[in-house]
């Protein structure tokens, strides 16, 4: 098999895993007691949105350590990759958060701790791209866009961690709670549903990162040959 | 390298910044200017007796911080905007080390914040009728706010100067970095000013002491990344 077939392969694994996905969440997954109707099978695809945003601000921090280490430009290509899916996963996170805010509180924001992290994760990134635009050498571009990833990195986990811990959250505590007791309040059916939609929107976006930085490397390329 | 001699050429740019500024006085204006400027206007607008008592604690805390933030990011980046403007940028790459140039502008940026704070806050308490209960740990808070400020904001400055200098810039990459603190902040101080016993401002001070320490040590490892691209 070469790499293309591979390559094909698995994206129809992946489409076909998708679809599953979203048939499960509406006719395998029972309706979830304590919500509004049918509004909880929006988690099914909220949770995984946001947890991809979260993977690919790990990503770009990877890529641009990566970066600071190498000074190869195509690891800031793969950094800015990851932080554009991020952006895009993060704005999804907000918009589906905000539907089920909606249905459930009657109100599209409520200023809940975790609303606003996923917020301010989506203001990095668009405080990364403004900062990539404002220089127009590549190499500088790289260096300081790759500094302010990795800065920005380390005061994310006190907005995900500290600060929902200080203030009273709308959102329910995670699998692992605030004391460090592992608990699972969800349906066992739900909970499978749940991690199916993790592994589909973590392979949608390895496709789609792979993706972009394969046509970062041909813009590359051909750069080279007209220089 | 001896830790003396980067001590001394750490405070050499200090006080090369520190005569600089007292000859020239633009951060100092700006960010005492921007300060008073919005005290005046929440003061004339809301004053002491616009909140209602039980949101006071909460708005009156909230209010304070988003004016010291506003106003000092009206300073904070021009420590390093200056020597691309005047081209002394190269000058000092060559005379100092990159970690003495950082610790030299954050020390500069700490005085700064320090000088606006003290200007600001007892002014704030009497326009504002903010009457605080705990003065030792609004002391606290507002130190290790002065820190958390000047930790974070050091390498914004000196990466948006080799950016394009924009103070706008700064504001867009600056915001999302300082909300972690500023909630922190905002959290400490409402404790303060409830309660005389230090205890209550311990949970936040330990966020905010650790958010500081964490953003200082990442920016030395990354200055010389900044400085020398």
């Amino acid at each position: 098999m070469t790499r293309d077939q591979v390559r094909t392969t698995l994206h129809w694994l992946l489409g076909i895993w998708l679809l599953a996905v979203i048939a499960a969440a509406f006719f395998y997954a029972p309706t979830a007691r304590s919500f509004k109707g049918e509004s909880a099978r929006i988690v099914f695809f909220h949770v995984p949105q946001a947890w991809v945003a979260v993977l690919a601000f790990c990503v770009n921090l990877i890529a641009s350590l990566r970066f600071l280490r190498r000074r190869e430009l195509l690891d800031d290509a793969r950094a800015a990759a990851a932080a554009r899916l991020g952006l895009a996963f993060s704005v999804l996170a907000t918009v589906t958060g905000s539907i089920f805010a909606n249905v459930m509180w009657n109100s599209f924001w409520n200023w809940d701790p975790r609303e606003v992290s996923i917020v301010i994760l989506l203001v990095i990134y668009a405080a990364y791209f403004a900062l990539r635009q404002a220089v127009a050498d590549d190499e500088r571009r790289a260096a300081l866009s790759a500094a302010y990833a990795v800065l920005a990195f380390v005061t994310m986990p006190f907005l995900v961690f500290v600060v929902p811990r200080i203030y009273w959250s709308l959102h329910p505590d995670t699998i692992i709670s605030s004391s460090g007791a592992i608990k699972s309040q969800m349906d066992p059916r739900m909970l499978k549903v749940l991690i199916a939609s993790l592994v589909g929107f973590t392979g949608l976006f390895v496709w789609l990162y792979t993706l972009e930085v394969r046509v970062a490397r041909v813009l590359s390329a051909r750069r080279a040959q007209e220089v | 390298m001896r830790a003396s001699s980067l001590l001394s050429e750490c405070l050499a740019v200090l006080s090369k910044d520190l005569t600089a500024e007292l000859r020239s006085r633009v951060a100092l204006n700006a960010v005492g200017l921007f300060g008073l400027t919005t005290l005046i206007a929440v003061a004339y607008q809301i004053g002491p007796y616009r909140i209602q008592e039980q949101d006071r604690p909460f708005l009156l805390a909230a209010l304070l911080w988003i004016i010291l933030f506003f106003a000092a990011t009206s300073g904070l980046s021009r420590t390093f905007v200056k020597e691309e403007d005047a081209h002394t940028a190269k000058t000092l790459r060559l005379a100092a080390r990159p970690l003495a140039v950082f610790g030299g502008k954050l020390l500069f940026n700490l005085i700064l914040l320090a000088a606006l704070f003290v200007f600001i806050v007892p002014l704030y308490c009497a326009l504002m009728g903010y009457a605080v209960a705990g003065v030792p740990g609004l002391v606290a808070v507002l130190a290790a706010g002065v820190c958390g400020l000047a930790g974070t904001s050091t390498l914004v400055a000196a990466i948006i100067a080799r950016a394009s200098g924009s103070n706008t810039l700064f504001a867009i990459l600056s915001v999302p970095l300082v909300l972690p603190l500023l909630v922190m902040l905002i959290q400490g101080t409402r404790a303060a000013a409830g309660a005389p016993d230090f205890a209550v401002v311990l949970p936040a001070l330990r966020g905010i002491v650790s958010l500081t320490g964490v953003t200082v040590v990442t920016s030395i490892f990354l200055f010389p990344v900044v400085w020398h691209d």
